[in-house]
């Protein structure tokens, strides 16, 4: 063959790379629209209002903001409780994380499952329980007449440690889960004592998911403000302003400024947690050998009694919100009663249904379109991968309300064709979806990059065409993952209040809203009951999903994310 | 010939991982791709496959063209280095996934799944999951898998390399015999020099993206081109020739072979003399350093006088101890043996 001929050849293969990378772009483009559609959108609609004024465009609102004394405090406010409530959790979780993965410690399977017991629950589940035990009509004030003043501060606090607790716990436990046994090994052969092994092998290895736990429990108490409301008092944090700007006095302009400056400490953390995560998996090796716990009866014995402690904490919260569920009236008449399971309120149990048709929904959505996410990035490279996957995980910097608030804006206008959805079911679920995005999809990501490769080329060479490849292969191999990821929009849609806030209409009522407005009116058994039935859902479907799979032999799928 | 290469090259950013790679591989042939790690064997048997694209050069077939055509549609079969079976599938649902996609009558397929099972003889293990298979189990599956849609060239990419010892040694024979009884071209990709020696008809020495040479296992042992070659296949004592003297002492090189700068000897073709006068012609004088017994052979370490020059031989290990007990020691090495490397 000629020179030329050769470089004939080259030129024309290298175009055809650059092709194949080109045709990358257009499913890139199909999964990228609805993103950009319902995440990117909405969020230039918060940031174009926060800037708008009476006389256009300018920083007047931000200006107001600053100057008034009010917002100052208030956002002094979120970060005081942030910050110590964020220290508080690390603390509870690492130990009780600490006690399950490397303790011999009896009953561990069952502290699991304690731990994650509030997920199941509304997120302001913890302030209901604490207002039902502490609160000025609390049992215990009735009981002892101790006048504990739990509305403010301390109280928003200790409902924030608690809510953000199994998260917290999520992520470290997974970050202890992995530990090589040789280390440890050598650390005791080369004389460091327990806690010198402790602080120079053990804290070091689990940084990583000691940050990504630091930064998400940091997003989730700034954001949150279902317990702020509950039992805030007139302490007013940042989140809890942002409803009272919106909802209370109809002041969308104010509402996206406080929601903007939400944005940027969510929006630093997360991307910090999300560089920081990525590091943690590339700590153990291969020729690893498992840690396994040794028995040590000081140690046990004292991380029993931390997780005990802990433990009694959850399940007291638990506990008592459903047994106030079943009592005539809260705390005076505490006979056994069903009355307030016959939900004589304002639309009836029909929120319940509600919720329950939304989180269906979004579980369905949300499965195909992370699982879609994840596919393109991970199998059809091209110059959008980047913004893609930027856009996939965006929703993670978005606080709740602030995407809600970002609907309300973009799509509360006829001229807009998502108009036609505006006010019905279905956008809360798309909420849901989007609001969650960026966990299912790192879920699906996570397990599609571990089942890739190999199996792709081994079929490719045995004759077998992508569509096939995808459904003889890779989705039965990704079943599991699939069906975890359901559950989790599921569960999440089921007891989330902040991104479907906004978007709810008296039809449209969600029943962790429901829960709020009861507690808000002083309808606290109402209110109770309405949280038992969310929990009493979560746990059918978790138990149903648990059946199913291990009939279908996948017993070491972990459904609780 | 049936597979021809020609002027292949792959550049991954700035590093070229194959330059130039002209080949052409004789139907029915067992060829082995042999080099160390990072050589770029594997990447040209991707090339080969379809799995990677060349930037440069073309794929031949029977005088067809593949290079442009898909991994899919070339009809190769594979058989990966890690277990690539389908882990949701039972051994016979994977050998029979190729003719799955060819979309083939049901009765067929499973015809044809059960017949390669038999070949690989695993007959009683179809229903099994890959998981319930041992390593060997599931490179045979493997293996009948890759043959299944009868395939016109098989490549094998260190298709042995994460198995035990013995379980290997007894799969390289078996390979061997299905691919002389099938007689499909056949192209495996290794770093065991004696997978290499003990399979192929020929193989392809490679080295940083080149081929360093090609030959049968004989030639490449007997005269190797290059000190890459002769250290890669077997050992070779490698000695710096200055003049035709070597630590000072004179070399009876051939006479084709005078001023070479570069010479190696097999250990095995060192000869020991115990107890000869130092001064006989075409002995060199040496000093036993160590002695490495490994039952039926041994390899002395020897000093070439005070030239900090040190040389192996290797002997049959009942001779070691007459060696040993000598008081002077010296080698020859006869012209034959001799090989220029330059």
């Amino acid at each position: 063959m000629s020179t030329l001929a050769v470089d004939q050849a080259a030129s024309q293969s290298r175009r055809k790379n650059r092709k194949s990378r080109m045709a990358g772009i257009v499913p890139a483009i199909i999964v990228g629209i609805p993103l950009a559609l319902f995440v990117l959108f909405p969020l230039t609609h918060i940031l174009g209002r926060s800037f708008s004024t009476p006389d256009g465009y300018g920083l007047a609102n931000y200006a107001a903001m600053l100057g008034n004394e009010r917002f100052l405090r208030i956002t002094w406010n979120s970060f005081a409780v942030t910050i110590v409530t964020t220290i508080l959790a690390i603390v509870f979780a690492y130990t009780f994380a600490y006690a399950i993965q490397r303790s011999t410690m009896p009953f561990r399977n069952l502290f699991r499952l304690i731990a994650v017991l509030p997920l199941f629950a509304p997120s302001l589940v913890q302030a209901q329980g604490l207002v039902l035990l502490f609160g000025r009509n609390g049992i215990i004030n009735r009981t002892f007449d101790l006048g504990i003043d739990l509305y403010g501060y301390w109280g928003i606090v200790i409902a924030s440690v608690l809510y953000v607790f199994p998260y917290a716990f999520l992520i470290l436990s997974a970050a202890l889960a992995v530990a090589d046994a040789r280390i440890y090994e050598s650390a005791e052969m080369l004389g460091a004592s327990k806690w010198r092994a402790f602080r120079t092998v053990t804290l070091p290895a689990t940084r990583y998911g000691l940050a990504a736990a630091i930064f998400v429990c940091f997003t989730l108490v700034i954001t949150d403000f279902g317990n702020p409301m509950v039992i805030g008092g007139d302490y007013t944090v940042l989140a809890s302003e942002v409803y009272n700007q919106v909802i209370g006095q109809a002041n969308f302009e104010m509402g996206t400024v406080i929601g903007m400056v939400l944005l940027i400490p969510a929006a630093i953390a997360a991307i910090v947690e999300k560089r920081v995560s990525a590091k943690q998996y590339a700590l153990i090796s291969e020729h690893s050998k498992p840690l396994v716990p040794q028995q040590d009866r000081m140690r046990d014995r004292f991380l029993l009694a931390a997780a005990l402690l802990i433990s009694l904490a959850i399940l007291l919260i638990v506990a008592v919100v459903v047994f106030a569920s079943f009592v005539h009236l809260w705390p005076y008449r505490m006979n056994f009663s069903l009355r307030h399971y016959a939900f004589d309120v304002q639309n009836g149990i029909q929120p319940l249904w509600n919720s329950i048709y939304i989180s269906v929904m979004a579980a369905g959505i949300g499965v195909v379109v992370v699982t879609a996410a994840a596919y393109v990035i991970e199998k059809f490279p091209s110059p959008a991968t980047r913004a893609l996957y930027f856009l996939s995980i965006l929703p993670a910097a978005v606080p709740g309300m602030v995407l809600g608030l970002g609907y309300i804006l973009a799509f509360n206008n006829p001229m807009n064709p998502v108009y036609a959805i505006y006010g019905t079911l279905f956008i809360i679920a798309i909420a849901n979806v989007y609001y969650y995005h960026a966990h299912g999809f790192l879920i699906s990501g996570t397990s599609m990059k571990q089942i890739s490769g190999r199996f792709d080329e081994a079929s490719a060479t045995l004759g077998g065409s992508r569509l096939q490849t995808f459904t003889k292969v890779t989705l039965p191999l990704l079943f599991p993952t699939l069906v975890g990821i359901a559950v989790f929009f599921f569960m999440r849609s089921m007891v989330t209040l902040s991104a479907v806030i906004f978007l709810i209409t008296p039809n449209t009522q969600v029943a962790a809203v429901s829960v709020l407005y009861l507690q808000d009116r002083g309808a606290t058994n109402q209110a109770a009951a309405f949280s038992v039935c969310i929990i009493a859902t979560i746990m059918v479907v978790l138990l149903a999903v648990r059946l199913l799979l291990n009939a279908t032999g996948h017993k070491n799928v972990s459904l609780i994310r | 010939m049936a597979l021809a290469l020609s002027h292949v090259t792959k550049r991954f950013g700035s590093t070229i991982a194959l330059n130039d790679i002209s080949l052409t591989v004789e139907r029915g042939e067992f060829i082995c791709f042999l080099g160390p790690s990072g050589c770029g064997k594997t990447t040209l048997l991707r090339i080969i496959a379809g799995l990677e694209l060349a930037e440069e050069g073309t794929v031949m077939l029977e005088g067809r063209d593949l290079s442009e055509t898909p991994a899919r549609h070339r009809n190769f079969g594979v058989v990966f280095q890690s277990y690539s079976l389908f882990p949701n599938m039972t051994a016979l649902r994977n050998i029979g996934y190729g003719l799955e996609c060819r979309r083939k009558p049901r009765a067929e397929i499973d015809a044809r799944a059960a017949e390669m099972l038999k070949l690989v003889e695993l007959s009683e293990h179809g229903n099994k999951l890959p998981s319930q298979l041992s390593g060997g189990q599931q490179q045979r599956i493997a293996l009948a898998r890759a043959l299944a849609t009868d395939p016109e060239v098989l490549l094998l990419d260190e298709p042995l390399s994460a198995l035990d010892a013995k379980v290997r040694e007894s799969l390289r024979l078996e390979i061997r015999e299905v691919q002389k009884r099938l007689g499909i071209t056949t192209i495996m990709v290794t770093h065991d020099q004696e997978e290499a020696l003990t399979m192929a008809d020929r193989i392809v020495v490679m080295d940083t993206g080149t081929i360093a040479q090609l030959g049968t296992a004989r030639e490449l042992y007997e005269q190797p081109t290059s000190r890459f070659v002769a250290e890669f296949i077997g050992r070779m004592n490698i000695l710096p020739v200055e003049n035709n003297l070597f630590a000072g002492q004179q070399l009876a090189l051939p006479s084709d072979k005078q001023g070479a700068t570069m010479i190696g000897i097999r250990p095995e073709d060192v000869r020991i003399h115990a107890g000869a006068a130092p001064s006989d012609p075409g002995l060199i004088p040496v000093k036993l350093r160590n002695t490495i017994y490994l039952g039926h052979l041994a390899h002395l370490v020897l000093d070439v006088g005070d030239s900090g020059k040190e040389i192996v031989a290797e002997i049959p290990g009942h001779a070691c101890k007459a060696i040993v007990d000598a008081p002077h020691l010296a080698i020859e090495m006869r012209p034959e043996t001799i090989k220029v490397l330059q």
